[in-house]
């Protein structure tokens, strides 16, 4: 069974089509791998299809029209908060780039309507399951107020779930809950600890089940 | 030109350009940091489609996963960033949103994206004219097999032959098609393995 299916899904690499699900044995990860290698090796493929590429743009167009918080242009009463938000949105963006523990300064455009916090400090982590999937993303940025930020994508867990941060003393706090719906979440909170102090991040359910966990870089 | 929000009465951190009422207030713009988000699509979404499809040898699967970064990406992307700060953070997305598309569809983790090891793919040259390296890598590959083992493998993989197509070819049987493919196949991994060590 295994063999036919694992036919079939060569055959359907071979010929461009999408393969459909099953269940992969371990042993023939590295033939699939490389499968996917030959077939991107065809000439010609590699190249997204204008028609593709116009739909998609029109799909993120009503996307971003739908927004309500346009960057440089916060509502009054919600001013800073739409601040901080874009704030953290580029902490998070950075926190991709930052694989190590330092050197986030200074950002390159600033709308100068809206003071942004001077970032002095950013880590990262990246959350992972037990058995060592990705499940997500986790940015503590250190600055006046001091903001942890974090994503969760394609966790088998729906629900409420909170985040601990462990320090270095070995002590850990709760820093608050979200709900993961699909598998799915974002969460940010400011924070009174002293970045350079953390040690990591565990996401775990009411039933105290650790979900995925992070250390940071 | 960006719009010129006015303050509002408890901001409270204007930087006024003058005392008058109605205050214009400017936004520096790098020349390394994108616009809109119309200039990071424009600029990255043939980059990103063809690593995708780099890791998921299909059209639909490529496109599907592109989408899915953009609209995870995108939302949230604040443009006070450089361009290479909001490739790294396209490239991040993209390493979560292919690591769920494997867990889903074979429970293993096929492929991958290193957000370091695969930065070059978005500061690459963009637009339809630039080369993908996966036929570089294809043929490394293929050019290391027995000529049998390479032949299979490349009716079958760059010429999109059917299997039976691919026996009728090589005149062989299509279950001897299949066995050989496999065996050709298991060598190519090792090749592909070794390439990366």
């Amino acid at each position: 069974m295994t063999n036919r299916r694992l036919s079939a899904f060569l055959d359907a690499v071979a010929a461009g089509r999408r393969p459909r699900h099953f269940e992969a044995d371990p042993e023939d990860e590295a033939i699939l791998r490389t499968a996917m290698t030959l077939r991107a090796g065809r000439p010609g493929d590699a190249n997204p299809d204008e028609q593709f590429v116009s739909d998609l743009y029109e799909k993120l167009a009503d996307q971003a029209s739908s927004q309500v918080v346009p960057i440089g242009r916060p509502g009054k009463a919600r001013r800073g908060r739409a601040t901080l938000a874009a704030v953290a949105a580029g902490v998070v963006l950075v926190g991709g780039t930052v694989v190590g523990t330092e050197a986030f300064t200074q950002v390159t455009v600033t709308p100068a309507a809206v003071q942004a916090p001077q970032a002095k400090t950013v880590r990262t982590g990246t959350f992972e399951t037990s058995d060592g999937r990705v499940m997500g993303q986790i940015v503590a940025y250190q600055g006046n107020p001091s903001w942890v930020f974090m994503n969760v994508n394609g966790s088998d867990y729906n629900g409420p779930i909170v985040c601990k941060l462990q320090v270095a003393n070995g002590s850990t706090v709760a820093v608050g809950a979200f709900e993961l719906h699909g598998g799915t979440g974002e969460f940010s909170r400011n924070i009174q600890v002293d970045i350079a102090r953390l040690r990591g991040a565990k996401l775990v359910t009411s039933s105290g089940t650790v979900v995925a966990s992070s250390t940071f870089a | 030109m960006f719009p010129a929000p006015r303050p509002s009465p408890d901001s409270a951190s204007p930087h006024p350009l003058s005392g008058e009422d109605h205050v214009a207030y400017l936004r520096v713009v790098s020349a390394d940091a994108y616009t809109d988000w119309e200039s990071v699509y424009r600029d990255n979404i043939d980059r990103l489609y063809r690593l995708m499809y780099a890791r998921v040898g299909n059209r639909p699967d490529a496109e599907d996963l592109t989408s899915e970064v953009f609209r995870t990406a995108l939302g949230p992307l604040n443009m006070a960033l450089s361009k290479g700060e909001v490739r790294a953070y396209l490239l991040v997305t993209a390493r979560t949103v292919l690591a769920s598309h494997w867990r889903r569809r074979l429970g293993l983790p096929i492929t991958s994206i290193d957000p370091d090891a695969d930065a070059s793919y978005l500061v690459e040259p963009s637009g339809q004219e630039q080369p993908s390296r996966a036929p570089q890598r294809a043929g490394r590959i293929l050019a290391a097999l027995p000529d049998r083992y390479r032949r299979i493998l490349e009716l079958r993989f760059l010429e999109a032959c059917s299997i039976k197509e691919a026996a009728l070819t090589m005149d062989v049987s299509v279950s001897n098609a299949k066995v050989l493919q496999h065996r050709a196949l298991r060598m190519a991994a090792e090749v592909e393995v070794e390439m990366e060590s």
